[in-house]
Order: structure tokens, then C-alpha cells, then sequence
């Protein structure tokens, strides 16, 4: 199982994570990958462009019941046979997500065998990493490679940079950096930069797209619904990217200072 | 203050054991763990022999994740329908405070008609007397003490915490577990010292409950003494004031005071309360100085590190303590013998009397045979 390839994608919140992995998740399986999404944030809304805008019962959901799991129970295949899992949790502001998270993907370890068969697992994680659970897939050895997602914007960066700096804390190498385009001047140049500057390399450059956002409000990814479109292309030459992609290296975070000066 | 704390490694007791504790004496006829089932477990049996109920929410992995609230008030609800108490303590645990849980919350969701002491206190607190800080603030909230007894509490806490730090178990960063002296020396010495005609102070500084087993030190003592005609040359001191601390703690100074009486054992000193142990040792220290300098030997039990040492230093001293890792702090302290006795205070749990003590039952048995023959 040398070449299956267990990515996550990092990010700040409300980026375009889970869009990001969705599309590439379908991409890879119009390819005939055999791909699986694990959607690591309690509000469950990862795999739900690849369900018809369907919600599936969660892992949390399930083990809350005290009901035996099993595979068939929290495994869903969505389109082109992705497989579909939402870790869930509680709601905001009550009990623990980042504990969930740590049971959650044990219990998926022990029980989901086809987690071996899979050409491509992707753990779409919440975006701001506050706490030791967050970064259990990567601490638990689940990742092989992690992705940041960011737009030319100062904020998303800054926290892209964040992120960063957390992964080299954990010593946990990067595979590239995604820009999801919020039409900022410059700003592929911009997201460019930052990837040269920490140590990696820009894989992508999705550009901003109503498409996107219409298909997801119908429940799909544009891979499935509007898959003639430009934007649907840049998908699949990310997946394309992502696959065989070999490199990485452990990033080194920005000063404050040249992080302002990146984006001025 | 943080900033020159040491770091200190062996294990000791917890603040949520601590809380537990003082809900004891707070009379709460049930006290609700919130969080796992096994937090606290031994203290929490030892207090089911006290007399109190304890239950726990037992909470488990789904707990951690999606929060305890409906556990606690079925909890809640559930032990006033088996125990019809008047009074409810809730103790936090690590767990149920990490993920963030509201004890108020469910306490309101059970609305039971009778007050409930809501402690939000993990384990994680440098001194475990924050445990009892944290019960006494919620007991003023609700009524349970007057603002007096708080303060006067509060005092002592700061105190005890202190004590333990200059010559207790937070005053080096390990220490090791001991059995101190053996037992039949150091009773051997004490009626040796008894035969020669020589001045001794018996000082029973105890904390609360332990007293019952202390008190068998200065019992033992005073009736080998009598037997030899050398009480005179005996002077007791204890910290049994019947009119100080908690109702329970006033009741435990009023049962060992009975008893002692009963045996003929006179207290010359009253020193404070049988919560006052941190400050009772300061006016132990001023009456040495003022009526007791010329004695030869003094026993101290119970926490006889808070006694001080400038007027004492000269006499030979027999410390007994229940504190394994008492024994090396009060041989530097400058304590000849260090005796202890071991697991004192779960045989001083649920009892109304004094309760034998080791080394005065050794005392009992050597002082048999020198006196009536080992035959």
C-alpha cells in the first residue's frame, strides 16, 4: 500500500475546503481512483456535494447511541463510488469536537477495512487547528500529505502561515499550497510567493467561479454537474497534480513583517 | 508567587478529593462526581463509610465528546428519590472541566427544592487546599456558612497551605514514602524517658477526623505514666476546642473530648480547634515558652510539623505522623523518632470514638511486661 495517498487539507475556515476536496475526491474517481472523504469537522458537511446534498449519519452519531458500528453504518458511497464519511460531533460550544475527532477515526480504523483498498483518502479538518484532536489524523500517522488552502487575501494567509507553523512543529512535511481565488489583484503572484517563500510550491490556482457555488447549493460538485466547465478542468488537473505528486518538505513559517509585505 | 513554585513529582492528594472532603463536613448527605466512574474511587469509598453517599455521572467517551448535562440531572434526580437528601453537593472532575461543562446548568434542568453546593474544581491545582476553597466559596453562595466561618476557613487554608510547603509534602520536589522508626524502639524510648522521671509534653495537633487515632498517643501515654506514678511529670496538649469549625468537626473535637475524660486523661491545654492544626502549632510554640521550656521530652502527633521548633529544639522529640512522606522533612526539622502510622485515616472514618493506634498499642504491650513480668 506503498502508493495510496492519505492527504489533508488545511486551511482558514470558510476557504473552500471542503469544495476543494469534494471536486477532487470526484475528479479522481471519474478517473477510476478508488477515493474516500473523511470529513473531519462536527458540522458534517464534507462529503455532502458528493451525496446529492444528502446528510449521513455520523460516526459520533452512531457511537452517542451505543450501538455497534459497523463499516456499512458510516461507510456511504456517493458519486462515482466515493466513499463518504462524516466524523460529526457535538454541537458548538458543548462537550469536546477534538476528542471526537481522536475516537471517531480510531473507531474508523478498526472497523472500515476498505480503508486499505483506497487509491486516495482525503480528511477534509476544521479549519483553525485549536486544540491536540484536531491534528489527530496527522499525529496518528492517518496523513502522508498535507495540502494548505489559501487566497490571496491577508487573513487566509496569515492563518495558512499558522498552519505552517504548526505542521514543522509536529514535523509534518507539506505537498503544496492550493490558491482558491477570491479575485484579489495580484493574487496568484501573491500565493505564489508565500509557497516559494515557505519552503513548497503553488499546485493550483482555482479561479473564482459562481459555478461552484451554484452546484453546491443543488447538493453536487461541478465535477458531477457541470463537468464541460472551465472550473471543472482546473479540478481535475489538481487531482491530477495531487496524484502524482511525489514532493514535499517541512515548511518554515513567515515573519509577521514579510507576511505584510507579501500581500501589500 | 507561581514563578518560585517548585515542581514537585511524587503523587499528592487532589483537589477534587479535597472538595469531596469538605462537603463531608458540610454535612451533604450526597455528593455527585461529575465525570468519569472511577475518578476518586478510594476516597470516594472511604466516604461512603463516613456516612455520606457518593455516585458519579460515570461519564464515558460519548460524555467527553457531547458534554454531560442531561447525565448529571438525571443524576441529580435520581439520588433524591433514593436518598430524599437536604443537602447536594457536585464536584467536577478533570474531564467534565476540560471539555468545558456548566454544573449550574443541569442543577436548574433537575430543579430539586433543596440546595445543591456546585464545585467546579479539577485535579490540576499546585495545592489541593483550592479544592476546599472552592467548596467553601459555593457553601457562602448558597447559604450553607456565614461569611464569618468562611473567612476564618480561609485563613486556616492559606495557613495549612504554607505549613506544607515550608516542612511538609509540597516542601521538596520528591520525596520518597517511609515507614519511619520502628515502633517498638521509639515506644521503648517514651517509656524509658517516662521511668526516669522526666518532663514530657504530649501535643496532639491533628487534622479534624484523624484525632481519633491521635488521641489513643496521649491516652496510652497517660495511663502507662499513671501506672508508673509519673502523671504529674505529664503535660497534655490538644487541639480539641469543641467550639470552633464545621458542625462535623466540632462534633468529632466533642466525641474524643468525651472520651478522653472518660479515661482520666487531663488536657491541660486547649490549643484551637481540630481544624486549626495550621495555626494551633504557633500557640503551642508560645505556651512552651512561656509555662513548658524546662520539659525533657514532648510527643507530637498528628501534623507536628506545623509546630515550630525555637523552643523545642532542646528536648528529645517523638513525632508520629500518618504521612509516609512526612518522616524525612521532620528529621531535618530536628525530630529524633518519626513514627508512622500507616492508613490512620481510613480507620478514622465513620467512627464516634477514639480508635487504637499502633504505636500505643506497643506502648500498652512493653509497658505490660516491664511491669507486670513477662511471665
Amino acid at each position: 500500500m506503498g502508493k495510496q495517498k492519505r492527504i489533508a487539507i488545511y486551511g482558514k475556515g470558510g476557504i473552500g475546503k471542503s469544495s476543494t476536496a469534494s471536486n477532487v475526491a470526484a475528479a479522481c474517481a471519474d478517473e477510476g481512483y478508488k477515493v474516500m472523504i473523511i470529513g473531519c469537522d462536527p458540522k458534517s458537511d464534507s462529503s455532502i456535494t458528493l451525496l446529492g446534498g444528502r446528510r449521513i449519519p455520523t460516526i459520533l452519531d452512531l457511537l452517542r447511541l451505543g450501538v455497534e458500528v459497523t463499516e456499512e453504518d458510516i461507510v456511504f458511497h456517493g458519486y462515482g463510488d466515493v466513499r463518504c464519511v462524516e466524523v460529526g460531533g457535538p454541537e458548538p460550544g458543548i462537550g469536546c469536537a477534538g476528542r471526537g475527532i481522536i475516537v471517531a477515526i480510531k473507531t474508523l480504523k478498526d472497523i472500515c477495512k476498505e480503508m486499505d483498498d483506497m487509491d486516495l483518502i482525503i480528511y477534509d479538518v476544521p479549519g483553525d487547528i485549536v486544540c491536540g484532536g484536531f491534528v489527530a489524523p496527522i499525529k496518528k500517522g492517518l496523513v502522508n500529505d498535507a495540502y494548505v488552502l489559501t487566497s490571496g487575501e491577508y487573513m487566509p494567509l496569515y492563518a495558512a502561515n499558522n498552519i505552517c507553523k504548526g505542521l514543522s512543529k509536529i514535523d509534518t512535511r507539506l505537498s503544496g499550497v492550493i490558491c482558491n481565488s477570491r479575485s484579489v489583484t495580484r493574487e496568484e503572484e501573491i500565493v505564489r510567493r508565500f509557497a516559494e517563500d515557505i519552503g513548497s510550491k503553488l499546485v493550483a490556482f482555482i479561479p473564482k467561479e459562481q459555478i461552484v457555488q451554484d452546484c453546491e447549493r443543488d447538493g453536487f460538485s461541478v465535477i458531477e454537474k457541470a463537468p464541460g466547465s472551465d472550473i471543472a478542468q482546473v479540478y481535475r488537473d489538481l487531482a491530477q497534480a495531487i496524484m502524482s505528486n511525489s514532493d514535499s518538505a517541512t515548511p518554515t513559517s513567515l515573519d509577521d513583517e514579510r507576511l505584510r509585505e507579501l500581500t501589500r | 508567587m507561581a514563578a518560585k513554585d517548585i515542581s514537585i513529582i511524587h503523587p499528592r492528594p487532589s483537589s477534587i478529593v479535597a472538595a469531596l472532603y469538605t462537603l463531608r463536613d458540610l454535612n451533604v448527605d450526597v455528593a455527585i462526581l461529575h465525570g468519569p466512574p472511577g475518578c476518586s474511587f478510594k476516597h470516594a469509598r472511604l466516604l461512603e463509610e463516613d456516612g455520606i453517599h457518593v455516585v458519579t455521572t460515570a461519564l464515558d467517551e460519548s460524555g467527553f465528546v457531547f458534554g454531560g448535562r442531561r447525565e448529571l440531572s438525571s443524576v441529580l434526580k435520581k439520588v433524591s428519590e433514593m436518598f430524599h437528601p437536604k443537602l447536594i453537593g457536585v464536584v467536577g472532575t478533570c474531564a467534565s472541566m476540560i471539555i468545558g461543562e456548566e454544573l449550574s446548568e443541569p442543577v436548574m434542568d433537575a430543579g430539586l427544592d433543596i440546595p445543591v453546593i456546585e464545585v467546579e474544581v479539577h485535579a490540576g491545582y499546585a495545592n489541593n487546599t483550592k479544592g476546599v476553597l472552592l467548596t467553601l466559596e459555593s457553601a457562602l453562595d448558597v447559604g450553607v456558612i456565614d461569611k464569618e466561618e468562611f473567612e476564618r476557613q480561609k485563613v486556616l487554608l492559606e495557613e495549612a497551605t504554607e505549613v506544607e510547603k515550608r516542612h511538609g509534602a509540597a516542601s521538596k520536589e520528591y520525596l520518597a514514602p517511609s515507614r519511619g522508626d520502628l515502633k517498638y524502639k521509639v515506644a521503648q524510648r517514651i517509656i524509658e524517658l517516662l521511668r526516669e522521671g522526666k518532663k514530657g509534653l504530649v501535643i496532639m495537633n491533628a487534622k479534624k477526623e484523624t484525632g481519633y487515632m491521635f488521641a489513643d498517643i496521649s491516652v496510652a501515654i497517660h495511663e502507662i505514666a499513671s501506672r508508673m506514678g509519673m502523671s504529674a511529670n505529664v503535660v497534655n496538649m490538644a487541639n480539641l476546642d469543641v467550639s470552633l469549625g464545621l458542625p462535623r468537626v466540632r462534633e468529632h473535637a466533642h466525641n474524643i473530648m468525651h472520651d478522653l475524660k472518660e479515661k482520666g486523661v487531663l488536657i491541660h491545654e486547649i490549643t484551637g480547634g481540630l481544624d486549626e492544626y495550621p495555626i494551633a502549632g504557633n500557640v503551642v510554640g508560645d505556651l512552651i515558652a512561656k509555662k513548658y521550656k524546662d520539659h525533657d521530652f514532648a510527643v507530637i502527633t498528628g501534623v507536628p510539623h506545623a509546630i515550630p521548633m525555637d523552643h523545642i529544639s532542646h528536648m528529645e522529640i517523638i513525632a508520629v505522623t500518618n504521612g509516609p512522606r512526612q518522616v524525612l522533612p521532620l528529621k531535618e526539622m530536628g525530630h529524633k523518632h518519626v513514627v508512622v502510622e500507616i492508613d490512620l485515616h481510613p480507620k478514622t472514618l465513620g467512627v464516634k470514638h477514639i480508635v487504637e493506634s499502633e504505636l500505643g498499642a506497643t506502648m500498652r504491650e512493653i509497658a505490660k511486661e516491664m511491669l507486670e513480668g513477662p511471665r
